[in-house]
């Protein structure tokens, strides 16, 4: 066993050193050997336990007695851990792959594949937005009445929800995906702005009313505030100038936005949303499985292609 | 010493760590007049010996013919065609086993301690003519028993026998073992490979038939070696290898063979190595024997004094280092010896030899897997064996 363990260590040392390439050979001599039930002929393993005890007697007799008295014992343990770290680098890089993540869908915590962790931060939503745990379990559209929402019909059975915030950068960063996903797979797509920052709270009513007054125009807006410059949705006077240039009357999105119904039904939608437990933007629901996070269009895609 | 010293490249290589060589009984450095030796020959003179006429081809004969007067000299050998230049003491001794008159019931005798070189060719030469191989053991203490022998050697034909072990360094007593075969009609054949580098040998005062010996055991290059015979004794044999340069002219039907040296030389010799082998016996004479002992037991002595207190070292041969030449051999029970020669190097960049030797025969019947062996020779310091021993006090603590 430790043949294979020296022939993967010395063959990656191999790449930058011709003495690990020599005993690469050497190791992959014995394992050929000992795949074969013949016995090990060059003495490899001695050698490289000669190595390591010299190494060990300068620094500690007792370091190198133990390891010489439980050489056998200490190289299982070894290959125990090199065995269980390339279980978790291989179930890491897969779950990177299909999951924007080394942990898992949604999961935090360190990737060496996504040391920032781009892919899972989210504008978390304040404190006064919900008391439900955030916890990747919860997220849900159960009883979510997404009819409340904007929506574009699609041609196929699959259904993207995407619950954003205008002002938040990993919404908008996922933006661009989501609309390529929707666009390949003429999936049914609904859109739902959570103001995950306070200051964007007006912007629900705003997009609203210009949906209600204007139907199936309020998708160029709406990805124009996604894809513009952001003082649209900081700048008051900005965002009446891109209404404007969307051929919106100001007048009419103001009164909409100022009656009560608009109000309750805007307020009904966060209800709605806040059903959904989410706990930051984005928050992406394809085919009823949630994305927390901006994630690679790989990720989104291979829900809808995976075949299990 | 130090004068001696200088003289070998490898004791004055640029390095950090300069090496430790104790492994001279496997082979012996060599000093730069003998590769400057074989050098000269390549760069002046790289021509045939004994068959071209021109200069060059006269210069190499010349250059050969003397280095087989200094080896003849070196064996005080009374005549310079007892001399045959062979690759190695191996080749020596099966060139003996194949040639010497064997018939079914004849019988070999060997020691307990014999080389593989000096032991399969026997067993060989039994297995093919049906002949008897019998064993001298040697006393507890690894010496040579002589009562033993003598109870043995009435009705051999062949005595053959290493001089020096390689195992243990012990000495046989050459001179009584021949005195008392030739009274009972047996050849004597001493493998010398090991005793030649260190103790005088001379051919007549011990009235030896046949000595074999090995030139990179003695400041000389690998490939050569010397076959001794009696000049009587080697013009009986018939060779084993012919063709060119061992025969005086041939017709389609018949050949006529060439006086020893030449009809055991067949083909282009190893003229280099020749040459070299030359200039090694030189300078091993110039050293002298009585310098080299004295140096070799001085190392022997510390070493053992030094390592024998280590309860799990087992000395192979007698305690007294007198008795060991320059040769400290021992074995850990329970311990891959391997491991502590490849620890040694790792660790204090000493070289000694590991395993068994090629005397698997001795091993095997006492049930040691392997020993680790020490062998010093002239040029070797006390330094470096304080070196040797405390590294392996070091290391003998892992057990």
């Amino acid at each position: 066993m430790l043949c294979i363990i020296a022939l993967v260590v010395f063959a990656i040392l191999g790449i930058f050193s011709a003495t690990h390439r020599e005993l690469a050979w050497e190791a992959l001599d014995c394992v050929t050997r000992r795949v074969t039930l013949r016995p090990c002929t060059s003495g490899f393993k001695e050698k490289v336990k000669s190595k390591v005890l010299a190494v060990l007697l300068n620094r500690s007799v007792f370091a190198a007695r133990v390891f010489n008295r439980h050489f056998e014992l200490v190289s299982w343990v070894f290959i125990i851990l090199i065995i269980l770290s390339t279980v978790y680098v291989v179930k890491g890089a897969y779950n990177f792959y299909f999951y924007a993540s080394c942990n898992g869908l949604n999961q935090s915590g360190f990737c060496a594949f996504d040391p920032s962790g781009e892919h899972n931060k989210v504008t978390e939503l304040s404190s006064t937005c919900g008391i439900v745990p955030k916890e990747e379990s919860n997220l849900t559209l159960e009883g979510v009445e997404v009819s409340l929402f904007p929506s574009i019909p699609g041609t196929s059975d699959d259904t993207v929800v995407f619950i954003g915030c205008y002002d938040c950068e990993f919404t908008r960063k996922a933006y661009p995906s989501i609309q390529k996903l929707v666009k390949k797979h003429s999936s049914r797509y609904v859109f739902a702005h959570f103001p995950a920052k306070e200051h964007t709270k007006f912007l629900s009513e705003i997009g609203h009313c210009v949906y209600k007054e204007y139907g199936d125009r309020f998708w160029a807006f709406n990805d124009r505030l996604f894809t513009g410059d952001r003082a649209y949705v900081h700048d008051r006077n900005a965002l009446d100038a891109l209404l404007t240039e969307f051929g919106f009357d100001i007048g009419t999105i103001s009164t909409c936005t100022e009656k009560p119904e608009t109000k309750r039904e805007v307020e009904q939608q966060l209800v709605e949303l806040k059903k959904t437990n989410l706990y930051g933007t984005p928050t992406v629901f394809v085919n009823g499985t949630a994305f927390v996070g901006p994630k690679p269009y790989r990720v989104y895609s291979w829900e809808f292609t995976k075949w299990w | 010493m130090h004068e001696y010293r200088s003289d070998f490249p490898l004791l004055n290589a640029d390095n950090a760590i300069p090496p430790v060589y104790f492994d001279n009984a496997c082979m012996s450095l060599k000093p730069r007049r003998v590769l400057d030796a074989m050098n000269t020959y390549y760069t002046e003179y790289p021509a045939c010996a004994g068959r071209s006429s021109h200069r060059l081809s006269e210069k190499a004969t010349q250059k050969v013919t003397e280095a087989r007067k200094h080896v003849a000299r070196f064996l005080n050998s009374s005549r310079e065609e007892e001399v045959v230049f062979v690759r190695n003491t191996t080749e020596a001794i099966n060139l003996l086993a194949y040639s010497l008159n064997l018939a079914p019931g004849d019988r070999i005798l060997t020691s307990d301690k014999e080389h593989n070189s000096n032991l399969v060719p026997w067993q060989i030469a039994c297995e093919r003519r049906g002949a008897v191989h019998s064993i001298v053991r040697s006393r507890e203490d690894g010496t040579f028993d002589l009562e033993a022998f003598r109870t043995l050697v009435p009705g051999a034909k062949i005595v053959s026998m290493v001089h020096t072990s390689n195992l243990d360094g012990v000495s046989i007593p050459a001179k009584d073992i021949i005195k008392i075969a030739h009274e009972h009609g047996a050849l004597v054949i001493l493998d010398a490979a090991q005793s030649a580098p260190h103790q005088k040998i001379d051919v007549q005062d011990l009235d030896v038939d046949f000595v074999a010996l090995s030139g990179h055991k003695m400041l000389g290059p690998t490939g050569t070696g010397v076959l001794y015979g009696k000049y009587e004794l080697l013009q009986g044999l018939q060779p084993f290898l012919t063709g060119g340069d061992t025969v005086e002219y041939t017709t389609y039907e018949k050949h006529v063979m060439l006086p020893t040296p030449e009809k055991f030389e067949a083909g282009l010799q190893d003229y280099a190595g020749i040459i070299g082998l030359g200039e090694a016996t030189r300078y091993v004479q110039k050293v002298g024997f009585a310098t080299i002992q004295a140096r070799e037991l001085e190392l022997n002595a510390f070493i053992t004094n030094e390592l024998k207190v280590i309860p799990a070292i087992r000395i192979i041969g007698p305690q007294d280092p007198a008795l060991r030449s320059g040769i400290f051999n021992f074995y850990m029970p329970g311990v891959n010896m391997h491991q502590i020669a490849l620890m040694l190097d790792e660790t204090a960049q000493v070289m000694i030899r590991s395993g068994q030797h090629c005397v698997h025969s001795w091993f095997k019947d006492r049930g040691i897997e392997n020993s680790a062996r020490i062998s010093v020779y002239f040029y070797n310091t006390v330094e470096e064996a304080k070196r040797c021993v405390d590294a392996l006090k070091k290391i003998s603590l892992l057990f």
